[in-house]
């Protein structure tokens, strides 16, 4: 990550945890709303790839402030919601790794039983996914400069790749959590159950199969692979 | 692996002139025949053919130029695979050899190897298998019992290899064995690169599911090798072997050897699908554009000298459970016999039954999964 998104991300990190205590406020005052705003029109100038970062920590920190709504227009929140469902997913994982490795019974850590290692290796794999398919979905939006009807196909594939990682990934941090997880006291409900939202927000499964199904079909089978790499790398 | 971020894959020189030109020669080169030759293509053996692509410059291409090969960028070299493999070119004859046998040679072997295997590899001639699995070692596989003991004349070899793919048409195998008596576990293992028409080996079939011939089982019976058989360091086998293995993991292969189904169900759709196959269509695509940024990504990694071990493994395993999945899907929702002669139905019925081989291969789930764990802290 390059010096200015990292300090993009420490200022995101200060500015949402104190946002996550008193409203939204802070957020637009730090000028948030401005991120994706030409420098020449008194804006950050920043691309997507900032806002994919910064929307990673919004989606652990404040997932119900509407920082998305802030930072981008309608035809992008399908795209934000990726890189808010990437960030939660990467903070429901790092919370069970810290939890199996703390966590003792039968005298060992949980993280030490090969049941629990094998379930948690499934969860990183689709956390991968994840935060590979908003990263590559952010390349592609800064490639036609933010015009989402030119990355429809990105937005749709991305969007349903993270949809179909919820399922999997909310049940393996709750099983290996135990009965801690389920409590209100403890932090994982606070990115799972924004997770079960944003499957269904701004287009669920079958809504993005369906469209990008039907435009897939249109380019033929062979026209997929031409299409899909002529569009990136 | 906290933070992951997209490595970029920005290879050198013009790419798309690269796969124009690859496509082309592969409308002229790529034979007509049977569309299931197309399905897990890296299995289908054809030496014309590789001989043919090696004369073009599509083998060995990440090879120097004084040894025969391309002096290419590993990413010029992953543009050139995944094309084939979404093309289903029948790529099995020289898989083996261009993927990992002569970059391996390339970099812990002697200069008189270089100079004897390198050349012909990169011709599309030379065919490799690897000779690692044992009846008693498989996910283990530092249980390997097959010794090579130094004598004056040379190595001499003793015991058996199993699953060897493609060592009934190989002319080398690069071979795990223990060469330091009462050695136990990972120490005391060193690779031999064998030349399998030495006097004492003897191949056998072992046919599989799909009545094919892929596999064998190889006996040695006091063989003996030149001491210069020696790959590498004596008694460094174990670490060599890990980093061959990186690059056997990640590649295109391992999320686009069923292309051939996918192209089939998309054709056999017609332009405007019913709802569920639009539905099935989409998901396939979604998780195979994924796949292909992740396998990219891993390559990049590996093209700049690091060793995303952890990476390499999540590629795998996401891309083995895409592979065996399709099949499973399209069969759910699409009518069709289990005899029929259509090209749908030739893929289906191929690869539901090739399909359990991919998570076996190239390290079990288990293990894949065990490799991912320990990435996360957890072992
Ligand atoms: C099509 C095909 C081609 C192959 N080609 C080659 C080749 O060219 N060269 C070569 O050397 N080998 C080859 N192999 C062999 C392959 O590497 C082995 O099959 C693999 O390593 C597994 O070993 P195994 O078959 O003995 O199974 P086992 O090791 O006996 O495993 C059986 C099952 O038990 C599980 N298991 C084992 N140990 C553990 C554990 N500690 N914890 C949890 N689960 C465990 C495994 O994951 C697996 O599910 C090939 C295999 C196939 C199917």
């Amino acid at each position: 990550m390059s010096a200015a998104r990292n300090m993009l991300c420490d200022t995101a990190r200060a500015v949402f945890a104190e946002a996550a205590m008193v409203g939204i406020a802070p957020v637009g005052e730090a000028g948030f709303g401005l991120l994706l705003v030409p420098e020449a029109e008194g804006g950050f100038g920043g691309d997507w790839g900032d806002v994919n970062a910064v929307l990673q920590i919004a989606g652990v920190v404040v997932p119900d402030l509407p920082v998305a709504e802030l930072i981008a227009g309608e035809t992008l929140q399908p795209a934000a919601t990726v890189s808010l469902m990437a960030g939660a997913m990467g903070q429901a994982l790092a919370l069970s790794i810290d939890h199996v490795n703390t966590r003792q019974q039968f005298g060992r850590p949980l993280g030490k039983f090969q049941a629990v290692q094998q379930s948690l290796a499934v969860m990183a794999c689709e956390v991968r996914a994840v935060e590979a398919a908003a990263a590559a979905l952010a390349a592609r939006l800064d490639a036609v400069g933010l015009d989402a009807a030119a990355a429809d196909f990105e937005i749709a594939a991305a969007k349903l790749r993270a949809n179909r990682a919820v399922g999997v990934v909310t049940a393996i941090a709750h099983q290996v959590h135990g009965a801690i997880g389920f409590t209100e006291e403890y932090d994982l409900h606070r990115v799972t159950v924004p997770l079960m939202r944003w499957r269904g927000a701004h287009g669920n499964d079958a809504f993005w199969a369906a469209r990008l199904g039907r435009q897939v079909a249109a380019l033929g089978g062979r026209g997929l692979w031409e299409t899909m790499t002529a569009r990136g790398a | 692996m906290q933070g992951f971020a997209l490595y970029p894959f920005d290879p050198p020189g013009d790419i798309a002139a690269l796969r124009a030109d690859l496509r082309s020669w592969l409308a002229a080169n790529q034979p007509q025949d049977d569309v299931v030759f197309r399905a897990n293509c890296w299995a289908s053996f054809d030496p014309d053919f590789s001989r043919a692509l090696g004369a073009a410059g599509y083998v060995g291409m990440t090879l120097p130029a004084r040894y025969g090969g391309g002096d290419r960028h590993p990413l010029e070299r992953y543009v050139v695979i995944e094309e084939l493999l979404a093309a289903g070119a029948p790529v099995g004859a020289h898989w083996i050899a261009d993927r990992q046998t002569g970059p391996l040679i390339l970099r812990y072997g002697s200069e008189e190897q270089r100079q004897r295997y390198l050349p012909g590899i990169a011709r599309g001639e030379l065919y490799a298998c690897i000779g690692l699995s044992e009846p008693g070692a498989g996910s283990d596989l530092a249980a390997v019992r097959t010794t090579a003991r130094e004598t004056a004349e040379g190595w001499r070899i003793n015991g058996q290899k199993i699953w060897t793919t493609g060592a009934h048409f190989s002319h080398i195998m690069l071979t795990l064995v223990r060469t330091e008596e009462g050695s136990e576990r990972n120490a005391g293992l060193s690779q031999l690169l064998i030349d399998l028409d030495t006097p004492g080996i003897t191949i056998r079939p072992i046919i599989d599911m799909a009545g094919h011939h892929d596999f064998n089982e190889v006996f040695f019976d006091d063989v003996l090798v030149p001491l210069g058989a020696l790959v590498g360091e004596r008694g460094q086998g174990w670490k060599q072997v890990t980093a061959e293995l990186g690059l056997e993991r990640s590649g295109p292969e391992r999320y686009l050897s069923s292309h051939a189904l996918l192209v089939a169900l998309i054709d056999a759709a017609g332009p405007h699908p019913d709802p569920a196959l639009a539905t099935l269509i989409g998901e396939l695509t979604a998780e195979m554009w994924t796949l292909r940024q992740l396998s990219m990504s891993t390559a990049a990694k590996l093209a700049a000298g690091e060793d995303p071990m952890v990476e390499a493994s999540v590629v795998k395993e996401l891309g083995n459970a895409f592979e065996q999945d399709m099949p499973r899907r399209v069969q759910a929702i699409v009518t069709s016999g289990w005899d029929d002669e259509n090209d749908l139905a030739k893929l289906l019925r191929a690869l539901l039954i090739a399909s359990p081989s991919f998570s076996l291969r190239g390290g079990t789930r288990e293990v894949i999964r065990g490799i991912i764990a320990r990435g996360l802290g957890l072992r």
